[in-house]
Order: structure tokens, then C-alpha cells, then sequence
């Protein structure tokens, strides 16, 4: 781009505000215009283009010829113009030196082939003049091509040469010169300062999710803005709820004494509180009063800066602060810029740690479910014993949430057999554990099958200290059932009452239940002994099944179960055809509405 | 642009201030338009013309066929050194009649 012009030159409507302070000027006879690309347009500009060529001491025959040279190129860039060309303008640049006029026009066709020596088409051809009169008119004609823009420069001698103005005294060269150099200077450094920001920004685009070291990444990012800001120190703090708190996140440059590594807001009078109480950014100069916790890292009271709380959609981040030692100048208005544009990577970046942090928080949440449901899944037994005469079927269905349901089958002594039945409280893993823990304690406890009173309370002896060291407790139901004798004896620890229906069709629930195991270590639990005469059922379930609801909440309850058992067409049916039509029973119940607790039972016919 | 049957072998187009990309079908058609199946005789008075361009010459030269379909001629009358020199240096100036003032 060129250098604002000179007195001499025109600039034309559609070229940028003019910066507050262009700065040195330069004083070249230039002229630029950027018309929309259309013929239009285009023609108004090489009017112009030949006004201010007149202008510039250029005779009528020079500026016809520009003009028509100008208006050809112009148009050759409007009729070729790529699709996302015809959305930019074209750009005609007029240099007119004492010598010779150089003209460059900036198009946004695929390129054109540029003939050295264009030829004439046919007298009666419509079209096809364009690069001919260009090349006819000017003197010198180059062609670059690029891949999204191509530049034409046409250069032409002038008729008259300018008279060179008188030499310039020594002085005024020298103060020319010195004008030149001070604008180079302050276009490179700005150009510089430009280019460290953007190098800088494009790597944290690229470091943007990528969930590397935040502390690493921030470290880096704030290093790189007190380079481009000319800042001496930074602090950054990041805002934690419950309770309300700045803590200190970095300091930079590294070594920098370290300021409170908390601030509470509404308790600290301090500019970082303030600054995230108003979202706005503080200016702090030297001699402000220095408050509890002031940003200025070890420095004395003579600090000048500016803190800048940071937010990602509505939530604070926290605050960042940069800081001079006093008596330089305050951060321009580039320079505060540069700091939103750096804090809005580090607050997204900050975010998406959090993020990542809280779906990994997630992800073991339900490995650990997977894990429990495993552990549970192995606590069931792969079959059932075969132990005539009974025949046996049972069937666990697991609610969503993991849970710590069992139940065990084991033949016992002449003929007997064994019957455990357990939901320990809790969830997840240690409910898991735990079950898998009582089961193998029952297992162990072999030689007291036959006595389930005396089993439970060894039981519980055993276990409570651990149960309730973990706040957990669970409710059991043993049975032993004795062919010879056709009896059941059952004790339970806080279980559901057993159910038992006679061959005729009487059923009964048994409510001798002491307390869960892992209450009291001193509970002794008591037995109940039942007939179990041929042709009758037993029925051990967890509460899964008498909690189970109906759409309108009404719990499905032990009547109903026992009213089930001892329907009097059912009696006769084989012990798997029941169990199928339990669970259809109570998913019917349910109507649909999923399991909101283990369903677990075992059931059980004496059949001889 | 103006255009008159002067009688009916002949039309004349005036009032052309200048003929380039933005205009150059527009005009062609227009006077197109105007040419009666009679005309022999396309008179177009360049004479206020101050700027053509390569497609202002395109135009012309699509007129001089369509008149030479129906047997006629184009005459370009009085053009502006700025046109002369262009048809020339175009070496137009030997397909079209100039009627120099």
C-alpha cells in the first residue's frame, strides 16, 4: 500500500479512514482507487486515473492513451474474474514519476497468457483488440501471475520530462532522509510486532484441544505477551467456586516474587477482585494506593498496569495482569488488544481442560460401573444343582444402576438343600465387593447349612465390623430345605418375608426377620420351621419385586406376590415355566416402566 | 444515443458521448433495433464521441455485418482524432466508410 499522499496526489472515496496520526509522510505523486468489478465502476476509475495523470503535467494524447490502456486492462479483469473475484475489487495504482508513468492493476481472473507480440484479429472479428492496444500504447508491459491475484505493470515514457526541481539544500535532504527512516522504523517495528502476534497466535490455535500441559502452555502464552505488550510482569489467577476464590496460577517472568496465593473476593480489597466483580478492566498508575494482594509482584508501590478479568461465554475464568516498573509509558491501545486477543486463547484453553477433566471424571465413573456389574455378574451361579426332590429356578434382572443382589444354590446334607438370597445395600464397586464377600462367607460356612439361625448370626459376627466400618449393611434370606423330613427352615437378617404355599394352594409368608447383617455385632437370629409337603413351593425374592411399581406408583407388594404363587391352575406347572411367568407378571405390572431395583428370586417346588 | 431515418435507405445514429465495455451492447442493440429492413446506409456521427474502447469497437464492427447482411454500409461521420486514431491504429479505419468533416 502506499504511503498517504502528497499534495499532488488524489486518493480516492473508497480507500481506508485515514489513521489519527499518519506519521511521517512521504511524498510521491501516487494515486490508487479500487473499483467494484464491474464495467461501470471500472470505467469511472480510468477516468479519474487520466484526470489525475493530466494533472500531473501529462499532455491530452498521453492521458487518451493511459485512459484507453487502463480501461482495456480493466475490463479484460472484470470479464475474466474468477467467481470469488467478481466479490473484490480490482486495483489500479498510478505512479507518475518526471520520467515515466507506471500503472499496476491487480486482477482476480485465472491469469492470462501474456502475448509478447499480440497480433490483430480479423477486420470483421467483434472482440480480441483489448491486449493489443494495451501493448501498443505503453511502452513496457509484465504480467505476474499468482494463484488468487495477478499483477500487471505498464510503464510508458512521458513526452515532456519534468524539470527536476532545484537541487534540495543539504539540510532539507538530511531532514527528508530522517523522515524516511523514522517511518521505515516505525512500519518495520510495527510490522515485527505484528508478525511475533500472529506467529504466536497461530501456534495456539494449533495447540487449541489439544489438552497438553495448561500450566506448560499458559507459561508460554503469557512469556510471549510480555514480549509483544513491553510489559515487566504478569500474574495470573483463576476463579474457583464454593467458596469464591482468585488463586494464583502463574507469574511470569519465571523468579518473579510470589504474590497471595489466595484472594476471596468481598473479603480482599484488591483491583483483581474488583476488576471480575465489574468485568472490566482496571488501570492501576504509580502511587494508587496499594491494596491487600495487589497484582504488582514484589515490586514497590511504584506500579503502573492494567488488569484484565477473563470469561468464556458468561462463567470468569479469572484475571490477568501485566505490569511495568513505573515512569515508562502506558500500554497503547494495540498493546491492550494484543492482551484480549492472548487471554481469550488462554480462557478457552483453560476451559477445555476443565472440560477434559470432568468427561474423565466420567469415563471412570462408568468403567467402575462396568466393573461392579462384572464382579456381580460373576457372583451368580452358572447353573443350578440338580437336587432332586426339588426343582429349582431362579433369575436376576439388573436395574440400571448396579446394585448388590445374590442368591446361591447348594446341596446340603442327606438330600437337603441350601438357599441364600441377598441384596447388600449400596452401589457400585464396594456394594459389589461386598456381595461377592458375603457369598463366599456363606460358602465357607458349609457345616452350618442345616441350622440358618446359627449361619446368620456367625455371619454377621464375622462381617459387621467390616460392613459397618463402610456404612453398609445387607439384608439376607437362608433356607434349608429337608426332603426326608418335607420341612423348610428359613432365618432371615432384615429380608423379605419368605413366601411358602402349601400343594393345596395356602400360601404363607414368614416374618421372623431380625436385623440386616452389619448392624448390631451381638444379633442372634432365630429359625422358623416350616412344612414343605410334596407338591408345594417356596418363593426367596428381594425387594426388587415387591417395590416393583405401576405407572400410577402403586407398589406391586408381598400380597400380590403370594396370590401369584398360589394361584391354583399354576401349581401343577414345571418350576421354569413359573419363573418365565413371574417376570412377565411383573414387567406387565410395570407396564413398560423400567426396573428401578434389582428383580432377584429364587423359586423352588418340592417334587418327589 | 440518438437515432434518426433520415429517409429510407438511411439511418443516423448521434449523441454517442462514448462507447466502451459498460455500454457497447446496449448500444449494438439498440441501434440494431432501429435499422429498418431498407436501410443500406448505417451512419454512425462520432463526432462527440471522446472515448472508445475495444469493445466500443466491437460493437461497430457488429453493426458493419449486420448491414452488410442487407446489402448496406456503415459510414462512421466525423470521428474525434482520439476515435481516428484508434480506428487506425486498429486498422478499422479500411473496413468502415470515414466521412472525415
Amino acid at each position: 500500500m502506499l504511503p498517504a499522499a502528497g499534495a499532488q496526489a488524489h486518493v480516492n472515496a473508497n480507500a481506508s479512514e485515514p489513521a489519527p496520526d499518519p506519521g511521517p509522510t512521504i511524498h510521491l505523486n501516487g494515486w490508487r482507487a479500487s473499483p467494484g468489478c464491474d464495467f461501470g465502476p471500472v470505467r469511472s476509475a480510468t477516468r479519474s486515473a487520466r484526470a489525475f495523470m493530466e494533472a500531473c503535467g501529462l499532455s491530452e494524447t498521453e492521458g487518451a492513451a493511459w485512459e484507453l490502456a487502463l480501461t482495456e486492462a480493466g475490463n479484460n479483469a472484470v470479464q475474466h474474474a474468477t467467481e470469488a473475484g467478481r466479490k473484490l475489487p480490482i486495483e489500479f495504482e498510478v505512479l507518475c514519476d518526471p520520467r515515466s508513468v507506471e500503472v499496476r492493476i491487480v486482477d482476480h481472473t485465472p491469469g492470462f497468457d501474456w502475448p509478447e507480440d499480440p497480433t490483430l484479429p480479423e477486420p470483421d472479428a467483434e472482440s480480441g483488440r483489448g491486449l493489443f492496444l494495451i501493448r501498443t500504447l505503453v511502452d513496457e508491459s509484465r504480467y505476474f501471475r499468482h494463484d488468487s491475484a495477478n499483477l500487471l505493470v505498464l510503464r510508458r515514457a512521458r513526452e515532456t520530462p519534468v524539470e527536476e526541481c532545484a537541487p534540495a539544500s543539504r539540510e532539507e535532504l538530511a531532514a527528508q532522509l530522517e523522515e524516511c527512516d523514522a517511518a521505515l522504523t516505525n512500519m518495520t517495528s510495527e510490522l515485527a510486532s505484528s508478525y511475533e502476534s500472529l506467529t504466536a497466535l497461530f501456534r495456539y490455535s494449533a495447540e487449541l484441544g489439544t489438552g497438553g500441559d495448561l500450566k506448560d502452555f499458559a507459561g508460554r502464552l503469557v512469556g510471549d505477551l510480555l514480549l509483544v505488550t513491553g510489559a515487566d510482569h504478569a500474574v495470573v489467577r483463576l476463579f474457583r467456586q464454593e467458596p469464591q476464590r482468585l488463586e494464583l496460577f502463574l507469574t511470569a517472568p519465571p523468579g518473579d516474587a510470589v504474590p497471595p496465593e489466595v484472594l476471596v473476593p468481598h473479603k480482599n480489597v484488591c483491583t483483581e477482585c474488583l476488576a471480575l466483580a465489574t468485568r472490566q478492566d482496571i488501570w492501576f498508575k504509580p502511587g494508587h494506593p496499594e491494596g491487600e494482594g495487589e497484582p504488582a509482584p514484589g515490586t514497590t508501590a511504584s506500579l503502573a498496569g492494567i488488569c484484565h478479568p477473563f470469561f468464556v461465554g458468561d462463567k470468569p475464568v479469572g484475571t490477568v495482569s501485566l505490569v511495568r516498573d513505573a515512569e515508562e509509558q502506558p500500554f497503547t491501545a494495540a498493546q491492550i488488544s494484543l492482551l484480549h486477543t492472548f487471554v481469550d486463547f488462554l480462557g478457552i484453553q483453560i476451559t477445555n481442560a476443565r472440560l477434559l477433566e470432568e468427561r474423565t471424571q466420567a469415563l471412570l465413573v462408568e468403567r467402575e460401573l462396568q466393573i461392579a456389574s462384572e464382579i456381580q455378574r460373576a457372583l451368580l451361579p452358572d447353573a443350578l444343582p440338580r437336587c432332586p426332590p426339588f426343582v429349582l429356578a431362579a433369575s436376576a434382572e439388573a436395574a440400571r444402576q448396579v446394585g448388590g443382589d445374590f442368591y446361591d444354590a447348594r446341596p446340603a446334607g442327606d438330600g437337603g438343600l441350601f438357599l441364600v438370597i441377598a441384596d447388600v445395600m449400596g452401589k457400585g464397586v464396594p456394594a459389589a465387593f461386598f456381595a461377592s464377600m458375603l457369598r463366599n462367607a456363606v460358602r465357607c460356612l458349609q457345616s452350618l447349612y442345616e441350622h440358618p439361625g446359627r449361619l446368620l448370626t456367625k455371619l454377621n459376627t464375622g462381617l459387621c465390623d467390616d460392613l459397618s466400618r463402610v456404612d453398609m449393611f445387607a439384608t439376607v434370606q437362608v433356607a434349608y430345605l429337608d426332603a426326608r423330613r418335607a420341612t423348610v427352615i428359613t432365618a432371615s437378617a432384615g429380608h423379605s418375608p419368605l413366601i411358602v404355599c402349601s400343594a393345596e394352594g395356602r400360601a404363607e409368608l414368614v416374618s421372623n426377620a431380625g436385623l440386616p447383617l452389619g448392624i448390631e455385632p451381638d444379633t442372634v437370629y432365630e429359625e422358623t420351621r416350616l412344612p414343605l409337603s410334596p407338591g408345594a413351593w417356596a418363593l426367596l425374592y428381594t425387594d426388587g419385586l415387591t417395590e416393583a411399581r405401576a405407572p400410577d406408583g402403586t407398589l406391586f407388594g408381598e400380597d400380590r406376590l403370594a396370590a401369584w404363587l398360589a394361584q391354583p391352575d399354576q401349581l401343577k406347572q414345571p418350576a421354569p415355566a413359573r419363573r418365565k411367568d413371574l417376570l412377565r407378571t411383573l414387567a406387565d405390572y410395570r407396564e413398560g416402566t423400567p426396573l428401578s431395583d434389582d428383580e432377584t428370586f429364587i423359586l423352588v417346588c418340592h417334587r418327589p | 444515443m440518438k437515432t434518426q431515418n433520415l429517409d429510407a435507405q438511411t439511418v443516423r445514429v448521434t449523441e454517442l458521448p462514448e462507447v466502451t465495455a459498460a455500454n457497447a451492447t446496449e448500444v449494438r442493440d439498440g441501434v440494431r433495433a432501429a435499422i429498418t429492413p431498407t436501410c443500406r446506409i448505417l451512419q454512425m456521427d462520432l463526432s462527440q464521441t471522446a472515448f472508445l474502447d475495444s469493445s466500443g469497437l466491437g460493437a461497430l464492427v457488429g453493426l458493419h455485418k449486420t448491414l452488410r447482411q442487407q446489402d448496406g454500409v456503415l459510414q462512421i461521420l466525423h470521428p474525434t482524432p482520439a476515435v481516428a486514431q484508434l480506428l487506425e491504429l486498429t486498422r478499422l479505419h479500411r473496413l468502415f466508410e470515414i466521412v472525415e468533416k
